[in-house]
């Protein structure tokens, strides 16, 4: 599907220097879990999940999630960072199918 | 009547957003593993006591209530997006913050839903997801701080299922 | 324009049009230009039986028995049928406690609350009905309710489940058996959310305008690209409808449902696109495609904070929404109910339907169509709803563009008259 990796970040239009600010991330993917059977037997091989957000802030990172099939399909997360200056937030997306998708907001300070 | 946080309670606390459409592409192609994924994963199908093992040993977990906000709906519409928010007082200092956040399912297949690995640069000891519930059932948020204290909260959700079919 | 109180009017004048069968086919059969799952088909199987063509993921049972809302379906509803508990058989109430509680049946709890901690979530749409074995009631009664409450109650939303075979004789009998234990009394409820009479409304899912809220947003945005692709025979939307989707389509969608004379039929934005996309651009955008969904989003989008304003005054109009008002009314399907039977507040609106709020329909229910779903992970338009709606009532679908659901919507959408779009919402 077309839309499968696009990311949409969002944050506050006004910035303080030195102050922590809440970000927004939405990720379009199918969150596919492993279907078993009542036996327990896998009946669904296809696995593919995001496992690894890492967000990073001018070159540094400074928060990672592991996450698990017990994430919603099209998965949200919110975190924080410490605006101390201008410049690049990057949030990526790794799937265990080898997938790696990326949303950047460029930080302005008011 | 309901409490728990709304989506506008949080962009009211952003204040006037800026969407950024930062659009993502995927940087690399697509491969299917036909086996799975590599071991170990973090997410595993287990018991929450075996997932609690796992995670924190025999370590001590201490009541977080005085410090640990968990934002979560009493009643979930159903169980495919549950909205799950946690928030820890800490000065988020190098000396004193938070380094890890965890929420976990007691009822899931996969118990362990998410883990945030936190630096002081991250300001707030916040982390907010949309997570899966398979049943009625607790949820649980513990946090780690600097010094090696393990805090937790939990919450029972009510999961709706079906109305008339659906 | 059509005033609250001219709504309402209508509303409670269609107790009288439900009595009359389907219209007379006064309205021009469509040729469906939906997507194959869309399309309501019926296909025999090798053994003779049929099975009918669905969303993948929806049940394949075939409902030819009952009556649609087929403007041709002269059928009657199901015969009042007064029943006997079959003698010698003897109900077990303990199969008649989980027969109740299950959602391959009613659930009877969808309506009816009882005691027990693991009735979740039962709905107040009908009687509480924990204490009714105190109430000196006798089998033969109660069998005969279950199996046509229409013989003690006409006028009630309650389905026939035994004379349209939805419950068997013995089903109906353990049930008798369980309702006769409810001999009360009722004890202390513990749990506030437990009784739908207390329980706690559902809060909803925030803001269905935000992309990182709303995947349905990010969607419809990635419907833009359609706008300015070119179609087969050579040309793109934009070509026609200049300075971009925003400006171009601003307005548009508060006019529909309309009667669209080139095509001699109420339509709604999805079922246009069937037709303009190709004749205009040799784009193909099916009903129900997913084309057709995301971009049928983004051009409501355009109209976002708009009064709806559709036509409700030209003699086609009126025709068509006299239509849909009897559709609305129109008792269908296996379980007999209409679309009044829950949105209505004479009947389950403002109610639990098991775990589900149900909305009045004076209150509106269609501007924030189409709308995702977080059950289904899916943007659904009114279109795809409505045929949800039924099947699990038991209930053929017709095709997601028949007419009979455009005049439908365009009744719905009356009630929507002077409130603003906010396209796409979001559900459960």
């Amino acid at each position: 599907m077309q839309d499968i990796g696009k990311v949409r970040l969002r944050v506050p239009s006004t910035i303080k220097a030195g102050e922590p600010v809440r970000v927004r991330a939405l990720v379009i993917h199918p969150m596919e879990r492993i279907e078993r059977d009542a036996k327990g037997q896998v009946i669904q091989k296809k696995y593919n999940y995001i496992d690894k957000v890492l967000v990073t802030y001018l070159g540094k990172q400074v928060a990672a999630f592991d996450t698990t099939q017990s994430v919603s399909e099209n998965p949200f997360f919110s975190f924080a960072f410490r605006a101390t200056g201008a410049g690049p937030l990057k949030v990526t997306f790794l799937d265990t199918a080898g997938g790696k998708y990326e949303g950047t907001a460029d930080i302005k300070l008011a | 009547m309901a409490r728990g946080i709304t989506r506008r309670g949080m962009l009211g606390r952003l204040g006037a957003l800026a969407t950024v459409a930062a659009l993502g592409r995927p940087l690399d192609a697509v491969a299917q593993t036909p086996a799975g994924p590599p071991t170990p994963q973090f997410g595993q199908q287990e018991s929450v006591e075996a997932a609690m093992k796992r995670l924190f040993g025999a370590r001590p977990i201490k009541d977080g209530s005085a410090v640990i906000k968990l934002d979560i709906p009493l009643i979930a519409e159903n169980g495919a997006v549950v909205p799950v928010s946690v928030e820890a007082q800490s000065p988020m200092t190098p000396q004193n913050h938070v380094t890890h956040i965890y929420v976990i399912a007691d009822k899931n297949r996969i118990p362990v839903v998410t883990h945030a690995t936190l630096t002081p640069e991250a300001g707030q000891a916040f982390m907010g997801a949309n997570i899966r519930l398979g049943e009625t059932g607790d949820v649980r948020a513990v946090i780690e701080q600097s010094d090696g204290t393990l805090l937790a909260v939990k919450r029972e959700v009510k999961v709706t299922v079906g109305g008339c079919g659906g | 324009m059509i005033p609250r109180l001219l709504a309402a009017a209508l509303l409670l004048s269609g107790c009288a049009a439900a009595r009359s069968d389907a219209p007379a086919a006064t309205v021009a059969a469509w040729s469906t230009r939906a997507v194959p799952e869309a399309r309501g088909d019926v296909k025999p199987l090798p053994d003779g039986r049929k099975e009918a063509v669905r969303y993948p993921g929806w049940t394949k049972e075939d409902f030819s028995a009952f009556r649609t809302y087929g403007y041709g379906d002269a059928r009657p509803e199901p015969a009042v049928q007064k029943a006997e508990p079959p003698a010698g058989i003897a109900g077990d109430a303990k199969r008649g406690r989980a027969l109740f509680l299950s959602r391959a049946k009613g659930p009877c709890t969808g309506c009816h609350l009882v005691p027990g901690a693991d009735v979740w979530p039962a709905g107040n749409v009908g009687p509480d009905l924990s204490a009714i074995g105190g109430r000196g009631l006798t089998d033969a009664y109660l069998y005969a309710q279950i199996h046509d409450p229409r013989v003690t109650f006409p006028k009630t939303s309650m389905p026939p489940w035994g004379a349209t075979g939805a419950l068997g004789s013995g089903e109906i009998a353990d049930i008798v058996a369980y309702l006769q234990t409810l001999t009360g009394p009722i004890a202390a409820e513990t749990d506030v959310d437990r009784n739908p009479a207390t329980r706690r409304r559902p809060t909803g899912f925030g803001d269905n305008l935000d992309p990182t809220n709303n995947p349905a947003v990010v969607l419809a945005e990635g419907a833009e690209r359609l706008w300015a692709e070119r179609g087969a025979a050579g040309k793109s939307c934009a070509d026609c409808h200049e300075g971009g989707v925003d400006r171009a389509m601003r307005g548009v969608a508060t006019r529909y449902p309309r009667f669209v004379k080139g095509y001699a039929r109420v339509m709604s934005l999805e079922d246009l696109l069937t037709v303009h996309g190709p004749e205009r651009t040799g784009r193909a955008l099916p009903m129900e495609s997913d084309d057709n969904v995301h971009l049928a989003t983004r051009i409501k989008m355009a109209s976002n904070g708009l009064p709806f304003a559709v036509d409700v005054e030209s003699p086609e109009a009126r025709a068509a929404l006299a239509r849909g008002e009897a559709s609305f009314h129109r008792r269908v399907g296996q379980r007999n109910h209409a679309c009044a039977d829950c949105h209505t507040p004479e009947r389950g609106a403002n109610k639990f339907l098991g775990g589900r709020w149900l909305a009045d329909v004076r209150d509106g229910l269609t501007r924030h169509f189409p709308t995702w779903r977080t059950s289904q992970n899916q943007i659904w338009d009114m279109r795809k709803r409505m045929q949800w709606c039924m099947t699990p009532l038991g209930m053929n679908m017709l095709p997601a563009d028949a007419v009979e659901y455009a005049e439908l919507e365009l009744f719905l959408t009356s009630f929507d008259h002077g409130k603003p779009l906010s396209v796409p919402g979001i559900r459960h």
